[in-house]
């Protein structure tokens, strides 16, 4: 076959195609890093540009009945309100709608409405709209909702259109009121939603039933969405700082980090890895700012499969309880805290983290070198007392596809330190966490990993869920002293008295450990030089609250 | 997966009325063949997803205990038989009922409706790369044949079809955004942008469409800005194919007797190739350009995720992570029925655009 020369017409082909490519990209150099081609027409009106800020956490629902998770209440919190909320820099709760509330009976509480209150469609907000979020609450039971943290609420009656009257199942239910302020209590508009089932975003963004510091405008579900101050809103929070915020939304967190760090968003919240956190804190123009966080971290025993566990060929409570002991004078919360999360999460010692009222470290006092550091003689004195065998042998099991993929260093870390004591021969196992979650319960695991955050914030949501016999936790811990405080302090009507209750819980289940509280979670937000206000929304709330925030 | 019937050298086909029927009677089974393509892989869906676990113990399994996990599990009717739910969903998809999504209650339709657009608007990007890159340079890799160009070329070819396509997108991340920062690292379009085009009083969902429709220089540019990276990146995963394939047909038609002939008779080197060799030579690139539908919509998963273009991809990945049934089996069916329906249309395509396909 002959050879042809290339002709000049196809290296021009070729020429073209390249240059095209270098066209399209070339007319985009323009782009400015941190603006858009259409920088111009900004939503905040007034020369005002909109906070922006980056999330992944997606949203189930906007119907507070519907939606139980992180992505659908950092909307929610924004544009609902519920009776009592926390206010600035406690973990207590305050009338939010509300005007107050009076424990009028040993199973009845009383709240009144602040006068001439309304949502953003121009509709009253009365004890009626109260009164049928709640019923709906209860009558939808959505398998996404919140509804099950109302188990002690038997009725709600509206009197008149100021005052709400809640009848509970128990006497003297303390918690009661934190039940209020969390997302199973936003009042919503009982002119917008059904009273017999979840609404449809599409719908709820048409009725516009906002009581909350913001108003949604637009609405891109889980991609885009734009907000501007509710100018009905009286609530706790106050009149916003900054009046429009878009919240955009990221699959991806180094995505959402590298726009932070580029400028096109203006503040992170909760989504960032701790090596992404390290990175920013290195960059120009972009601060990070921490503070304590209501998640923790923590090692369960399952009571009957642990090493001498009640299940097991050689039963012994003693010895399960040395081993127990022994694996908490062992672990160094420190290291954990500064090697593995670089600080970001900081050592915990007891089940009820740092900044909640009551938190006591008890197990500081107890174990290791009694100052929070290890202690490998107290340990081994603890095995040889009981006549534990050394090294014991443990099966330890993490999950990385939920708790992160950072278990996977902090729990190798873990065995490391065990392992040093000479006294343990770990045997390190990771499973997904749709098995782990099956598995655990049936006591499959001998000693796991586990984490938590609170569903209201009071020692009792980090109390009664991992130490009554029915806790979520399920390690067939069960002990009646234990069980008997926990029920004293969730109806103590006295806050100096329920405080001490609590201290005595933390105390008793420190010298039991059927747990070893390890890490508490910080709240690490993200934020350009330009945003300010940030250190007033870190505080015992946990809450990102956009209200706090002003732009430059 | 469409198989061309091809005839041996100097077979007749049938001809007049027989062949129009048969040729019929070809369309007509090449189209049933859909429905059972698509229940098979809908099905292999519908049991793999629930080897896998539920989104109720993803979502709760942290907080609920296990008798509360359970009364979730029956509301959403995930403790039923596996056959009554496995008819159940058969029965929904035969009427063009997909369900409502598990863990964002919306209905699988009004997710395939928003975020189809999206994905189809990336796959013509794509195929725009592929073909604008793959034909011209599988052109000059012919004409050069095995010389420096050829050679690089086909080191290019390979290398764009053998990369995985989120590293080649992270790699035009981190040289066009992060160190050059001349291109957006993510998205469809800058937040300004997105709400303008979604302000509109009708949209697409196509967002160059919807940008020409505002007549807005400005928002067309930012659009075209977020697609670029994209775009290359998934379609330099065809365009490799197309480079090689364009090249061997090529290398083929230029050494046929005919081409000799005209070269013969004094025919100008630039009309051998464009007019004579070229032609017959991109005859199979139709063919291909279809059975690439389905690599393409395997690539827009990681492709839209790298760049968080929020396409049927994307969210696949995120119901996916979910273990949203009815999310996935309806985004899977789509994704099926999509590449049968192109196949089928290959396959007609190619019966009447090429005389050795018999039927």
């Amino acid at each position: 076959m002959s050879r042809l020369k290339p002709p000049r017409t196809a290296v021009a082909a070729a020429s073209l195609a390249a240059l095209s490519l270098a066209a399209v990209t070339a007319c985009t150099s323009t782009r400015s890093p941190a603006g858009s081609a259409a920088a111009g027409s900004s939503s905040g009106g007034a020369g005002a540009r909109p906070l922006i800020i980056g999330t992944t956490d997606q949203v189930t629902s906007l119907d507070p009945a519907g939606s139980w998770d992180a992505g659908s209440g950092t909307i929610e919190i924004e544009v609902y309100s519920p009776l009592l909320n926390t206010p600035r820099g406690t973990s207590d709760v305050a009338p939010d709608l509300a005007a107050g509330i009076k424990l009028t009976g040993p199973k009845e509480y009383t709240v009144t409405l602040k006068p001439g209150l309304k949502f953003a469609n121009g509709h009253d907000l009365t004890s009626s709209d109260v009164k049928f979020s709640f019923d709906r609450q209860l009558k939808i039971a959505d398998k996404n909702g919140p509804s099950s943290l109302l188990y002690d609420l038997a009725s709600v009656a509206a009197p008149d259109p100021l005052t709400v009257v809640f009848t509970l199942k128990s006497a003297n239910d303390a918690l009661f009121p934190r039940v209020l302020s969390t997302g199973a209590g936003f009042v919503v508009d009982e002119q917008v939603f059904p009273a017999d089932k979840v609404l449809d975003d599409a719908a709820i963004i048409a009725g516009k039933p906002w009581d909350g510091p913001y108003a949604v405008g637009t609405y891109d579900k889980n991609s885009l969405v734009s907000f501007t101050a509710n100018p009905a809103y009286q609530g706790l929070l106050g009149t916003p700082k900054v009046k429009d915020v878009d919240l955009k939304y990221y699959t991806d967190a180094s995505n959402l980090k590298l726009d932070v760090q580029q400028g096109t968003i203006d503040a992170v919240y909760r989504t960032l890895t701790v090596a992404d956190l390290e990175d920013l804190r290195t960059k120009k123009g972009v601060a990070v700012h921490t503070g304590s966080g209501n998640g923790i971290r923590y090692i369960v025993f399952d009571l009957k499969t642990q090493p001498f566990g009640s299940a097991t060929k050689q039963p012994d409570a003693a010895k399960a309880l040395a081993v127990r002991q022994a694996v908490a004078d062992s672990v160094d919360r420190a290291q954990l805290a500064t090697q593995v999360y670089k600080g970001t999460l900081t050592p915990l010692y007891s089940s009820v983290p740092d900044g909640i009222t009551g938190a006591t470290p008890s197990l500081k006092a107890l174990y290791g070198d009694k100052k929070g550091g290890p202690d490998k003689a107290a340990a081994a004195a603890l095995l040889t007392q009981a006549g534990v065998p050394t090294p014991v042998v443990l099966n330890l099991q993490y999950n990385t596809d939920h708790y992160g993929s950072s278990s996977a260093d902090e729990y190798a870390l873990i065995k490391t330190q065990l392992e040093a004591t000479g006294l343990f021969t770990v045997n390190l196992q990771s499973t997904a966490w749709t098995q782990y979650g099956k598995d655990r319960v049936a006591d499959q695991y001998p000693v796991y990993q586990l984490g938590w955050y609170a569903d209201y914030l009071d020692a009792d949501d980090y109390l009664a869920s991992f130490y009554s016999p029915s806790s979520w936790v399920a390690n067939n811990y069960t002990d009646p002293t234990v069980q008997a405080l926990i029920t004293q302090e969730e109806t103590e009507p006295d806050a100096a008295k329920r405080t001490a209750l609590i201290q005595q819980v933390q105390d008793k289940v420190a010298a039991d450990v059927p747990l070893i509280p390890l890490l508490q979670g910080s709240t690490a937000i993200v934020t350009r030089d330009s945003v300010t206000g940030v250190p007033a929304t870190l505080d015992g709330a946990y809450q990102f609250r956009w209200a706090e925030l002003s732009k430059q | 997966m469409s198989v061309l019937i091809q005839d041996l050298p100097g077979a007749v086909g049938p001809a007049g009325g027989t062949r129009d029927l048969g040729f019929a009677r070809y369309l007509a089974i090449r189209f049933l063949l859909i429905i059972p393509t698509v229940l098979a892989l809908v099905s292999v869906v519908f049991f793999l997803m629930r080897a896998t676990g539920d989104p109720i113990t993803i979502a709760f399994g942290d907080r609920l205990t296990p008798a509360q996990l359970q009364v979730k599990l029956h509301q959403a009717g995930y403790d039923r038989p596996l056959l009554t739910q496995y008819l159940e969903y058969l029965r929904g998809l035969a009427t063009g009922d997909f369900g409502r999504t598990a863990t964002d209650d919306q209905a699988v339709s009004t997710v395939l409706r928003t975020y189809g657009a999206a994905t189809a608007e990336l796959a013509g990007y794509a195929l725009l790369v592929a073909v604008a890159v793959g034909v011209p340079l599988g052109m000059v890799a012919a004409v050069y044949r095995d010389r420096a160009p050829d050679v690089a070329l086909r080191l290019l070819a390979i290398f764009n079809y053998a990369t995985p396509v989120f590293f080649l997108g992270l790699l035009f991340k981190l040289v066009f955004s992060v160190w050059l920062g001349w291109l957006p690292a993510s998205g469809r379009a800058s937040i300004d942008v997105q709400l303008e085009l979604r302000n509109q009083s009708s949209t697409t969902g196509l967002y160059l469409v919807d940008a020409l429709r505002s007549g807005d220089g400005a928002a067309i540019v930012d659009v075209l800005e977020h697609a670029v990276l994209p775009g290359l990146t998934l379609g330099l995963l065809v365009a490799g194919v197309l480079m090689r394939l364009v090249r061997t047909n090529l290398i083929g038609t230029l050494s046929a007797d005919y081409v000799e002939s005209a070269r013969s008779r004094g025919v100008s080197r630039f009309r051998l190739v464009t007019r004579h060799a070229t032609r017959p030579a991109l005859i199979p690139v139709v063919t291909v350009l279809g059975l690439q539908v389905a690599g393409l919509l395997g690539g827009a998963v990681l492709t839209e995720t790298t760049f968080e273009w929020k396409g049927l991809g994307y969210e696949l990945a995120h119901y996916l992570s979910a273990r949203d049934f009815p999310a996935v089996q309806g985004i899977v069916a789509l994704f099926a029925i999509v590449v049968a329906v192109t196949n089928f249309l290959v396959d007609a395509v190619a019966a009447v655009i090429d005389p050795r396909v018999r039927y």
